[in-house]
């Protein structure tokens, strides 16, 4: 299973750079967030999967999953939103201002 | 006592700006005068002892930790620079005040030369490596201040840029040698580096030290190829010239040569190299000198090649060759000194420095013209009693022909030296008797900016106390050689011998040289028109200053090429070179450690519904990339997100699930609310190259990710440490559900962080939607 | 007692909250911008004083065993860098009265500023890997909110870029974090570093380390990874322009620091010799940058480079010479690169362009300016007597001694072209004619030269004053050779 999940993130990890090596603003945030889904994917799949019950103490219960890695996706997951969105919104603005959402367009050679 | 004799000039330059704006009425000059001469009397009070031998040691402790400390040590070498920058020093300024009105900016002429004076007495006296590099740069350093003195002028400023690239070029090549000398030996005092000197020559990078260490020599003491910064430093205004580049800093190559003498002085390859290029820059730049016109510009390359001269005699490291490069460098600063000082002084009075323009100088300027005489005959080493110079000019030739106990390589080389020491100095003699004759006699063949008039007597006492020098070393040269050039052949040779210096050697091979040298000399200077095409052919494209302009412009210029061609500006780019670096270095580094493994004993048992959620999700995550449509984009995605989240549920992690769902939700409504404001999708295709590169990146880099995943995954080295959040969860952290009580508890920092994460991401939105430039636009 | 490590983090993070709160009233957020940044100079001043005189303080935050809570290790080397990152928060929060508008100023700046300065402070304290991601992410998130300030068009431009790329390296950062984590079962550093050694870095671990060198490179600006930096660092308003240039690149730096002296060093020949290769092209490449142009802010921003390179090269060459010689460069790069910021800044104020080729002649009006900024530029070259000769002349006697002939060479001659970058626009813009119209601009660069002068004080007391501070640097040096140093400290607690 692990490996199954492995490959899944990989293929994540794959859509997420294909998308951020496109032009196009949009392209490049729902790149980004390919990219996200894929580390955090990972990062549960680092713990060992399907073992033992949710790390929620109950009696009786001897055996669960480890908690560590879903504490720290947790985390990463609401940083990750928080920068999704603050990306969303500076890329509405650099289309207001800059009149393209081609970032080949915003090279800015202008500027040696 | 000695370190604060070091330290006084640059208390001195301290004070200036603030005595500058105090007194008017007196020119600074006199102030600073104090400086020079207070320590030159010092320094004379160490004669004695030095004569018999005594040394003198002081430290004073600056970075004992790293060995660094300003010991300052005087015997004969030291003490004979201090005297001379002490010496020349106070003439310098004494000339000077009359040669720079109080309408320049003193201040900062004074500042500048006295950091000089105290920077160079630094170099000549430190016995630590680090210290003297340090007072090295600094000469560079105030030497560049000094040319650019009139920073308007463009061509003082190039001069002064020229003149420190090449030589803090040098001085870091010279680093580099100073820090495996010190590794080498395990000390970085000089003295403890020459008692150990056997470490260093017989040490395999003992070619490489060398050479660095040859490097900052010879650009300090402008020898070919690296003399190109000289005439151009001429530029300052002249007592300058007369100090730092004539007499004193460019002496300081000469003087590491001669300081680290007792290490590589016996090895063919410094003698090779010393001699070689010292021998090269004798001829090269007294050839130079005959096809120059300015008076500066003879003199710059004059020096050049005396500095040249002054260097072979090192190199052939005989003890006659030695005495006879510290006699020179005695008597070149004194005739070198006062022509600077006359040519400073016909600029001065006359408003030009062209010779082609000059001319019958004698009947306007008797005194300055008398000067000069000497000045430059005994430059030309002209065979009279009276002049200094033909008396080290000899000693020269002699040294050339006498090599004892020489090594094969020695003995095939040196039976040419003779006709390159005969070759330069023909060419010293003419431009010599050119400079004075051309400048003093004849007739005066153009109107000149000003009505010539004879110099102020405070601007001749200068030139006239270093003229009458000339004379006395020459009559009673012994009394000189033994209170100063004995202690000093003692210190650069370890040993010394016999150094009485006479007049009248004989009949011997030196006279004939510079009968030789007397006679060819003359007739190319009566036959110096016919010459003219071939001093315009000669140095023509070869010259170094022509290399030097080219390589600074070539550097600029291709840097600007090389950086423009990567530095596009374009994401994409950027993005490739990266995930293509990425690729190279993990790709690498698994298949050199092998770091691939896959294990397939502790694994979760394969569950159906998962693998659907997974083919679902990887099939959605790939139709993102042939999306048309973005809305259509932001669902697939979001079917990606959601599909995250079951995964989740089926993981063990409820709490993840929940929060990736909301989030997701979030998330896929600002995408859409964003979306909204943002052009559709571009419908025109990419072309098949750029996809290609695209797909091949993008497998590459999710291939090695999943890899090194796997692998990670498969060598569980270790229990992982949340056992302990298992057991202690309720009993410490009052909690059933381990993730939160890791949250907000074993974690609590992480949590409090991530919300600021938020808050700080609110208010930047907040602001980059609030904030516009308005009409007041605020770059800075 | 061991409290007293949070208060580096405490301190900005609450004055950078409370600020977000009186934003109305601006000139009471000046006044405790003022009083604060300068007493967390004092706490931090005090505190890394203790530290190097009583060893290391150690802080579990919640009071939990090592390794399960998250510790922050208060040791010489973090409080140096702390106490350094204060000492800029100083001089930028002074020279920001005088270079912002209002309307920056007005925008949270000063917020952003002080929760830069907590995040950063933080990178270097924690002794968590976890939690050294997330310091990141408060850094870079609060590096975002400064870097579009203002919003004009040149800004939202570059900060695309530069949060997409960090982006990546953020997200690398978390998966490596999870593969180190599968493989060791811990993120505490000093944990890490003890198993780690266990197995000699065996296997997976030197890919893993690799990835994580990537993630630093990419916040350091190392060869190949650097594009991002000089122009999304010279969009900005100087005083974030400075902030970034002396604080972002050094936590890359700093970071790589202590991950490949404390826990992957068991693999040198693979690890530390990616170093030596990565430092040797940044060197080159980043001088050459910084020779290419002709705008001022360009060539300092360039400079960030080579002196990344220095740093990354005494890393790699491992010794406890060339690691006193990195950390001794870390201080004085982080003072210097403020110092030039803030130099070229009111140079640009002054006259009106950035383009060099428009300048000229501004020593005659501007001395002090001119004369300040040719210090810096020696110290920036590594000319001795200032700070930065301390640091290069280890770095490369480090080099040397452990036979990276070439590299040294490499280091001497880049040395000389950094020299040749920044004394271009010595000659170019404040030697020369000068311009007639800069006269209007007098007033511009009132209050600049204060802040930058302070800093320089700083420079010149590195380099003189090197006793004092050199002694401390070689302790750390040979106490980042062995890695049980640090693991005994945090792990004994």
């Amino acid at each position: 299973m692990e490996i199954i999940m492995s490959v899944l993130a990989g293929i994540l990890f794959t859509a997420g750079v294909y998308m951020i090596l496109q032009k196009q603003i949009l392209k490049i945030i729902i790149g980004t967030a390919l990219l996200s889904h894929g580390a955090h994917l990972f990062i549960i799949t680092m713990g060992k999967l399907n073992r033992g019950k949710p790390p929620i103490l109950s009696e009786g219960v001897t055996s669960y999953a480890d908690p560590l890695p879903q504490a720290l996706i947790l985390t990463s997951i609401v940083i990750s939103f928080g920068v999704t969105s603050f990306l969303l919104v500076l890329a509405y603005r650099t289309y207001q201002t800059n009149g393209t959402d081609n970032m080949e367009k915003l090279r800015g050679n202008d500027h040696e | 006592m000695l370190h604060a004799a070091v330290l006084l000039p640059f208390l001195a330059a301290f004070f200036i700006p603030l005595l500058y704006r105090g007194v008017k009425q007196v020119h600074l000059g006199w102030f600073v005068l104090l400086v020079p001469i207070l320590l030159f009397g010092y320094f004379l009070t160490f004669i004695q002892g030095v004569m018999q031998g005594v040394h003198t040691l002081k430290t004073f402790e600056w970075i004992p930790s790293l060995g660094v400390n300003v010991t300052f040590y005087i015997d004969g070498l030291g003490l004979f620079f201090a005297l001379l920058i002490t010496g020349i020093g106070s003439l310098v300024v004494l000339y000077s005040i009359y040669y720079l009105s109080k309408a320049e900016k003193l201040g900062h002429f004074y500042v500048y030369l006295l950091l000089f004076m105290g920077a160079m007495l630094g170099v000549v006296l430190s016995d630590n490596l680090f210290v003297l590099y340090t007072f090295w740069e600094l000469t560079s350093i105030s030497s560049f201040l000094l040319i650019g003195y009139w920073y308007q002028r463009e061509k003082s400023t190039s001069g002064a840029l020229k003149s420190m690239m090449i030589t803090v070029f040098g001085g870091l090549a010279m680093l580099g040698g100073f820090i495996l000398m010190a590794d080498i030996t395990g000390t970085a005092s000089i003295r403890g580096i020459i008692e150990n000197g056997e470490m260093i020559v017989n040490s395999t990078l003992f070619p490489f030290i060398l050479i660095l260490v040859l490097l900052g020599a010879f650009t300090k003491s402008a020898q070919f190829p690296f003399h190109t910064w000289l005439p151009d430093a001429m530029e300052a205004p002249t007592p300058v010239s007369a100090f730092l580049h004539s007499a004193t800093m460019v002496k300081a190559g000469i003087y590491l040569v001669a300081r680290l003498s007792l290490i590589f002085a016996g090895t063919d390859l410094f003698f090779l190299i010393v001699s070689g290029f010292g021998l090269l820059t004798l001829c090269w730049g007294s050839y130079m000198a005959v096809t120059q016109t300015d008076l500066k510009a003879i003199l710059a390359y004059s020096t050049i090649s005396q500095l040249g001269m002054i260097m072979a005699m090192l190199g052939f490291g005989t003890e006659l060759a030695i005495l006879a490069a510290v006699f020179h460098i005695l008597n070149h600063a004194t005739f070198k000194g006062s022509l600077f000082m006359v040519a400073g002084i016909i600029d001065h009075e006359t408003g030009t420095r062209d010779i082609r323009k000059l001319g019958g100088l004698f009947t306007f300027m008797p005194i300055t013209a008398t000067l000069a005489f000497f000045g430059t005959f005994s430059m030309a080493g002209f065979p009279l009693p009276f002049l200094n110079g033909f008396l080290s000019k000899e000693m020269f030739f002699d040294s050339s022909l006498h090599f004892e106990n020489a090594s094969t390589i020695v003995e095939a080389v040196s039976p040419f030296f003779p006709y390159f020491a005969v070759g330069g100095s023909i060419f010293t003699f003419v431009y010599s008797i050119m400079l004075f004759f051309r400048t003093f006699t004849g007739k005066q063949r153009e109107t000149l900016p000003k009505q010539p008039h004879e110099a102020p007597i405070g601007m001749l006492i200068s030139p006239i106390v270093l003229v009458l020098l000339v004379i006395i070393i020459a009559f009673i040269p012994d009394a000189f050689g033994h209170a100063l050039l004995s202690p000093m052949v003692d210190a650069i040779n370890g040993s010394v011998g016999e150094t009485h210096i006479k007049f009248w050697h004989g009949f011997g091979p030196a006279l004939y040289m510079s009968l030789a040298v007397l006679i060819l000399g003359s007739a190319l200077y009566l036959t110096r028109e016919k010459w003219q095409h071939v001093y315009k052919a000669l140095p023509g494209k070869l010259s170094a200053a022509k290399a030097y302009d080219s390589l600074i412009n070539g550097l600029i210029n291709g840097s600007r090429k090389l950086t423009n061609v990567y530095m596009t500006g374009s994401l994409r780019h950027y993005m490739i070179y990266i995930f293509v670096f990425f690729i190279a270095l993990v790709g690498i580094t698994m298949s050199v450690t092998g770091g691939f493994q896959i294990n397939f004993d502790d694994l979760a048992p394969i569950a159906i519904p998962e693998v659907m959620i997974a083919i679902v999700m990887a099939g959605a995550a790939i139709a993102t990339i042939f999306m048309k449509n973005r809305i259509a984009a932001i669902l697939v995605l979001g079917i990606v997100g959601y599909g995250l989240s079951l995964l989740f549920v089926f993981f063990r992690a409820p709490d993840l699930a929940l929060t990736q769902l909301i989030v997701e939700t979030v998330t896929v409504a600002l995408f859409l609310l964003c979306f909204y404001h943002l052009p559709n999708f571009d419908k025109k295709k990419e072309s098949k190259s750029t996809n290609a590169v695209n797909w091949v990146i993008s497998i590459s880099v999710g291939v090695l990710v999943t890899m090194v995943g796997i692998a990670s995954h498969s060598t569980k080295l270790f229990e992982p440490i949340s056992d302990y959040f298992l057991k202690n969860s309720y009993k410490l952290g009052g909690g059933d559900n381990v993730v939160n009580v890791i949250l907000v508890d074993f974690r609590g920092l992480d949590t409090m962080l991530e919300i600021l994460v938020l808050g700080l991401a609110a208010l930047g939105i907040y602001t980059m939607i609030k904030l516009r430039p308005g009409k007041k636009e605020g770059n800075d | 007692m061991s409290n007293l490590a949070i208060l580096p983090i405490l301190l900005p993070l609450l004055t950078g909250i409370i600020l977000v709160f009186l934003n109305k009233r601006l000139p009471l957020v000046r006044l405790i911008t003022r009083i604060m940044v300068l007493v967390n100079l004092a706490v931090v001043s005090i505190i890394a004083f203790n530290v190097i005189q009583n060893g290391t303080i150690v802080l579990k935050a919640g009071d939990w065993t090592v390794p399960y809570g998250i510790v922050l290790v208060a040791d010489p080397l973090a409080m140096l860098l702390v106490v350094t990152a204060n000492i800029i928060s100083v001089a930028c929060a002074f020279y920001a009265f005088k270079s912002l508008d209002e309307q920056r100023e007005r925008y949270y700046f000063y917020p952003l500023f002080q929760l830069l300065i907590a995040g950063v402070s933080g990178a270097f304290l924690t002794g968590d890997l976890f939690n050294l991601f997330v310091f990141f992410e408060v850094l870079l998130i609060a590096s975002y909110g400064l870097i579009v300030l203002g919003g004009t068009k040149e800004q939202f431009r570059e900060s695309f870029k530069y949060i997409i790329i960090n982006l990546f390296s953020s997200m690398l950062f978390v998966t490596t974090v999870s593969f180190l984590y599968a493989v060791v079962g811990t993120v505490n550093m000093a944990q890490l570093a003890e198993r780690v050694g266990e197995v000699q870095q065996d296997g997976v671990l030197t890919t893993i380390a690799i990835l994580l060198l990537i993630v630093f490179a990419t916040k350091g600006a190392l060869f190949p990874l650097y594009f991002w930096l000089p122009k999304s660092y010279t969009v900005p308003p100087t005083v974030i322009s400075a902030l970034f240039g002396a604080l972002l690149t050094k936590v890359g730096v700093y970071s790589i620091l202590r991950v490949f002296s404390l826990i992957f060093v068991y693999n040198l020949s693979v690890t530390h010799q990616v170093l030596l290769i990565m430092a040797g092209f940044t060197l080159v490449f980043g001088v050459i940058g910084a020779l290419s142009t002709n705008n001022v802010q360009l060539i300092i921003a360039y400079n960030i480079i080579p002196a990344v390179g220095y740093m990354i090269l005494g890393i790699g060459v491992f010794s406890a010479t060339a690691l006193a010689g990195t950390v001794y460069y870390l201080l004085h790069d982080m003072i210097i690169k403020a110092a030039l910021f803030f130099l070229v800044g009111a140079m640009v104020a002054y006259a009106g362009t950035s383009d060099l080729r428009k300048m000229g002649g501004i020593i005659k009006n501007q001395p002090l300016l001119g004369w300040l900024f040719f210090i810096g530029a020696l110290a920036l070259a590594g000319l001795p007597p200032f700070s930065g000769f301390i640091g290069k002349l280890l770095i490369l006697r480090g080099a040397f001694e452990e036979g990276h002939y070439v590299l040294g060479v490499i280091g001497l001659v880049t040395s000389l072209l950094i020299l040749l970058s920044v004394i271009r626009i010595f000659i170019n813009g404040f030697w020369g004619e000068p311009k007639s119209e800069y006269v209007q601009n007098e007033n511009s660069i009132k209050g600049k030269i204060l802040p930058a002068a302070f800093l320089l004080v700083f420079t010149v007391f590195l380099g003189l004053g090197a006793e004092f501070i050199y002694p401390t640097v070689q302790t750390i040096a040979d106490q980042m050779i062995d890695p049980a140093n640090y693991i005994d400290s945090v792990m004994k607690e």
